[in-house]
């Protein structure tokens, strides 16, 4: 076990490493880097926006920069926004724990509503509830999230409600195949025909059948709720690390970006990695 | 649900038939601009009123849903096909191939893909037509847009590849691309329908978001995206209702598909 | 009479009494400042803390566009701009109790002359190299001496926060009617009353009248406006003029102050080695050309419905707000589509089946860049598409993402057309010095040119360097009036519209006189009080 963990650790510290570095060169690349708005400045002299774009510059050796980056991170210093002047660890501390509280909720909710209703479409096999259900994901999944987000705003809804409301489509839609799927296993067909109970089927028949994707789905389900959450979060204006990542992003701000990229691979590789740890681990006791 | 899927491909049908046939429907086209009226109300003149610039909203409705309709599905296809391809290669090698693949996928998710597409902008000629911008941007997404499904698929290739039938096939002598084909994705059709039916709204809706990147489609041309972008400035102060149309559309469109790509349900 | 005069009188005085003191107002800025260093400010969000909380030497009043008296009792300019002497208020303090006096102004002139400051205050003053220098004339007065003429130099002042030499709060001692009290970063600014303000009303009661003012992060113009709806702030400084026609029809309070500053022009790519193709670079060097497509775009119809009305089409470079410097014998461009295909015909242009073509065979065709996003501008572009469709020219509309647009205009020259505006124009031609040399990086055509590349733009550069190094305002006059008849004849920006001032303040403000100019809703905040 401690080295399944111990080999898991590495494997997301890697995943970090590479993401980080690919992220950074990403930005650098992109067309823009070297932009900022002062040199639209016409109040500006022309050493004042030569200096501009210089200081721009002075990160754009990507594996230099990269290097002095992890440096610094192994003294606990995640450097200095370019865009707000303020150490990038404060930014963080300040705002990371709002986004995971918001993400935890939109994710557990999400889940809440797509299983729950996957589950019982199933079990009760009602036209009425899988026509509502439908309805209800057709409805949230065609619905942009800014809209939405503006919705709840005018109805003074909380915002990681609409993150819930946004993803739980996705999970409903996929839980609902995997179920009936399940339900389509000779074993199964077999069982209901024997006269066992929809949810003694359910539970003992289809669930461990479906399981391992499922699994697989909650992992990936954080990647999703973060894609949805970040938008919500900058329209909202909820002082999490949506409003930074726009902002970072449209000011080029590197490294605030490649400190958010860590950040979201991290949130992404843990879940998918606790999510094959514990398929592994359930599949393996069934055996 | 033989009458609901019925139901839902003539909805599909006449949804299809209307776009293209946009050109009789609505010949003001969509580009004219009615400078004296705009943001009128419904008439006998513009049905849906017209927009900011006194564009009718028929007109940009019925192409928006050409452009749409046409171009998300085949952008989800793309995306259905590369989850199928990465998560079935990872989850029928197993050992170092699964766990490359799956590396491969979680830098894929993690990774800002925003800066990816603001330099594929930069390398498209300023005069590109809005048919070629929109026709490139959902081929990007296609191809971006796959990594989440493919770790589903993975699992799923793997459960199955310990099952008794695919056990049976392999002791035939099935191996590699017929038995990927003959047992596996049919086995996983579930899951892949489900990534295609999540791609196409989904595609439509970031089609429309990625304008603040100048990709997607541009002036005068819309897409349904664009038209479900113009809501988020007047959803808060007083939206008219026929402001909504373009949702209700896509609503409807989306759960047309989800009706017609669901297997037949299990009745005891 | 003697009876109405008392009553008026007594009305006047009045006033003050009136205003009740005390209570927060609200509103909101778009981001996060970067700063709170003012004289290092950036951006709208940091300059509107620094207005708020800044003591400055002289003010200049928005309604009567004359500089008041502020930290200075009064200056005068000496040696044609070269020397300014102020005589400063006695008395006054920062708000940490620390004591203003003329070593802070000096202090204040070294940092902001500091080489490495790079700042829109610092190098409005750079005239010419060579070193700045402050001299003490006694306790209450002090010169600053340049090393050349300064246009426009006292009205510079108004910018410019004096900064305590002595207080260990550095630049957070603010000599302003607010000081910043509480930051939550990404959420809001909380600005307190500063207790050592030296302003009193006419009644001789304390300003500002306000507590505290509240500055949220709203990125959002619809939640800004749906909270001013609500009452949840008392004011938006700005209004974009959809959101303006629905608080309108909702009978909340806003309104149009009128014309402003603000412009919205396009403009052809002319630099010599921009990689577009040799017979474009032509088509846009051409005065013909330009005017051509300058006629053939309907101004009327941008403003009223790109702008709902709220813009007015504009002449030139200056909006007629500004009285002084606008050059009445101007009147704007004609929309008149056969005016301009005559033009086009003089460059050997032709119709051909309705598609415009130059004189080796060419499809005039042409691409129009934005700032992505920006709803206005991508309205005005399809606006202008339409138009321009109606004499054979295709137009293609490219927005692109911000930054990549700043590279393709500044760095890559990798465009043909773009369609920009300029805010917040300061009214003294000196602050476009930067806009019309040919030398200058913003010179936006053809920016940075070593020699001017045509003889208009030599002439241009002759005026601004003439009306800089003059003191005599109409000497000035003339030689801005000159200038502005050149754009207009030359056309490099193709100026469309100026915008109008929209502001929403809610009936509860007292004493609200907004502005056409920056900032419009607040400029007179230590004035402003709210009913209870």
């Amino acid at each position: 076990m401690w080295r399944t963990l111990g080999l898991a650790l590495l494997r997301l510290a890697g995943i970090m490493l590479l993401a980080g570095l690919l992220g950074g060169t990403l930005i650098r690349v992109a067309p823009g880097f070297a932009a900022d708005e002062r040199q639209l400045d016409s109040n500006l002299s022309s050493q004042s926006i030569q200096a501009v774009r210089q200081a721009r510059l002075s990160d754009s050796n990507i594996p230099r920069f990269y290097a002095g980056y992890l440096a610094s991170l192994v003294r606990g210093d995640l450097g200095t926004s370019q865009m707000l002047n303020q150490p990038i660890r404060d930014l963080l501390r300040e705002r990371l724990p709002i986004t995971l509280r918001n993400l935890a909720l939109a994710v557990l909710l999400a889940w809440v509503m797509g299983l729950a209703l996957a589950a019982a479409t199933q079990l009760t096999g009602s036209r009425l509830l899988t026509s509502t259900a439908e309805g209800l994901s057709g409805t949230f999944i065609s619905t942009p999230a800014a809209v939405l987000a503006l919705v709840f705003v005018l109805l003074r809804l909380p915002p990681e409600l609409a993150a819930a409301l946004l993803v739980f489509p996705k999970i409903y839609r996929y839980c609902h195949n995997l179920l009936r799927q399940g339900y389509d296993r000779p074993h199964v067909l077999t069982a209901l025909a024997k006269g066992a109970g929809r949810w003694r089927v359910l539970v003992w028949h289809v669930a461990p059948v479906s399981l391992p994707q499922m699994l697989a789905l909650l992992g990936v389900s954080i990647s999703l709720a973060i894609g949805v959450l970040l938008p919500i979060e900058a329209i909202c204006d909820v002082s999490g690390i949506g409003q930074l990542a726009w902002q970072a992003a449209t000011g080029r701000d590197l490294p605030l970006l490649v400190n958010l990229t860590l950040v979201v691979t991290f949130l992404t590789a843990s879940a998918t990695m606790f999510s094959d740890l514990a398929r592994k681990t359930m599949t393996r006791s069934e055996v | 649900m033989k009458t609901a899927r019925i139901m839902a491909a003539i909805v599909l049908v006449l949804a299809g038939a209307a776009a293209l046939g946009a050109h009789y429907l609505a010949p003001a086209g969509y580009e004219q601009q009615f400078r004296m009226s705009p943001d009128a109300p419904p008439s006998t003149q513009h049905l849906l009123g017209t927009d900011d610039l006194g564009r009718d909203r028929m007109a940009r409705l019925l192409y928006g849903t050409r452009v749409s309709l046409f171009l998300a599905p085949i952008a989800a296809g793309i995306a259905t096909i590369l989850a199928a391809f990465f998560g079935g290669m990872a989850g029928y090698f197993g050992g170092w191939v699964e766990r490359c693949a799956l590396l491969f996928v979680d830098l894929f998710l993690s990774i800002p893909w925003l800066f990816l597409l603001i330099t594929v902008r930069a390398v498209l000629p300023l005069n590109i037509s809005p048919q070629n911008s929109v026709i490139i941007t959902f081929l990007l997404l296609g191809f971006l847009g796959w990594a989440a499904s493919a770790r589903v698929i993975c699992a799923g290739t793997k459960e199955l590849m310990k099952s008794e039938f695919v056990w049976l096939a392999r002791a035939s002598g099935f191996s590699g691309f017929k038995l990927i084909r003959l047992h596996l994705m049919p086995n996983l059709r579930g899951t892949l329908l489900a990534q295609f039916w999540i791609s196409v709204p989904v595609f439509i809706i970031t089609e429309a978001n990625l304008g603040a990147l100048g990709l997607g489609v541009t002036e005068p041309l819309p897409s349904l995206g664009s038209l479900l972008g113009e809501l988020q400035s007047v959803i808060v102060l007083r939206p008219h209702p026929w402001q909504f149309l373009p949702l209700v559309i896509l609503i409807v469109v989306v759960s047309c598909f989800q009706t017609l790509l669901n297997s037949s349900e299990v009745r005891t | 009479m003697k009876r109405l005069l008392w009553i008026s009188v007594l009305l006047f005085l009045a006033v003050p009494l009136f205003a009740q003191s005390g209570g927060e107002l609200r509103f909101s800025i778009y981001s996060e400042p970067k700063t709170f260093h003012p004289l290092r400010t950036e951006e709208i969000s940091s300059d509107t803390i620094r207005y708020l909380t800044s003591g400055v030497l002289l003010r200049l009043d928005r309604i009567t566009q004359k500089a008041e008296p502020e930290l200075a009792t009064s200056w005068k300019v000496l040696d044609g701009g070269k020397r300014i002497r102020f005589t400063l208020r006695q008395g006054v303090h920062f708000s940490d109790g620390t004591p203003f006096s003329a070593a802070d102004v000096a202090y204040t002139v070294q940092q902001l002359m500091d080489p490495d400051l790079h700042s829109t205050t610092g190098d409005a003053f750079r005239s010419g190299s060579g070193k700045v220098v402050t001299r003490v004339v006694s306790p209450g007065e002090i010169e600053i001496i340049f090393a050349a003429p300064v246009a426009g130099l006292a009205e510079l002042f108004d910018t410019v926060a004096m900064l305590s030499a002595q207080s260990p709060q550095k630049e957070m001692a603010v000599a302003g009617p607010f000081y910043v009290a509480e930051h939550r970063a990404g959420s809001y600014i909380l600005l307190k009353k500063n207790p050592y303000y030296w302003k009193k009303d006419s009644a001789g009661r304390q300003l500002p009248y306000l507590d505290s003012i509240r500055l949220d992060i709203q990125q959002n113009d619809e939640i800004q406006a749906l909270r001013y709806s609500r009452g949840e702030i008392h004011l938006i400084n700005r209004v974009a003029p959809g959101i303006f026609d629905k608080l309108a029809a909702q009978g909340t309070a806003v309104q149009d102050v009128g014309v402003s500053t603000d412009t919205e022009f396009l403009w052809f790519n002319q630099v010599a080695n921009a990689p577009i193709a040799d017979y474009k670079r032509a088509w846009f060097a051409s005065a013909n050309f330009r005017r051509a497509v300058s006629e053939a775009i309907n101004r009327d119809d941008l403003a009223r419905v790109a702008f709902h009305q709220h813009a007015s089409p504009a002449v030139g470079i200056v909006s007629p707000v500004n009285r002084f410097w606008f050059n009445s014998k101007l009147v704007r461009h004609p929309y008149d589509p056969a005016s301009a295909l005559r033009r086009l015909q003089q460059d050997g242009f032709h119709l051909d089946n309705g598609v415009l073509r130059d004189k080796t065979g060419h499809e005039v065709e042409f691409a129009i860049t934005a700032r992505a996003g920006d709803e206005a501008r991508q309205q005005m572009a399809a606006m202008i598409q339409q138009d321009l469709k109606k004499i054979g020219v295709k137009v293609n509309i490219a927005p692109v993402e911000m930054s990549a647009l700043i590279e393709r205009i500044t760095t890559s020259f990798n465009y043909e057309a773009c369609l920009a505006g300029h805010t917040r124009v300061t009214l003294d031609p000196n602050a476009q010095m930067n806009i019309w040399l040919s030398s200058a990086d913003t010179h936006q055509w053809n920016p940075a040119q070593k020699s001017p590349a045509t003889p208009w733009e030599a002439e241009i550069d002759k005026l601004m360097r003439a009306q800089a190094s003059s003191s005599d305002e109409r000497e000035r006059k003339k030689y801005w009036d000159r200038v502005q008849e050149i754009a207009w004849e030359q056309e490099p920006f193709i100026y469309l519209v100026n915008k109008h001032t929209l502001v929403a303040i809610a009936p509860s403000i007292k004493n609200a006189q907004p502005s056409t100019l920056y900032p419009q809703a607040f400029w007179n905040v230590e004035h402003l009080s709210l009913n209870h």
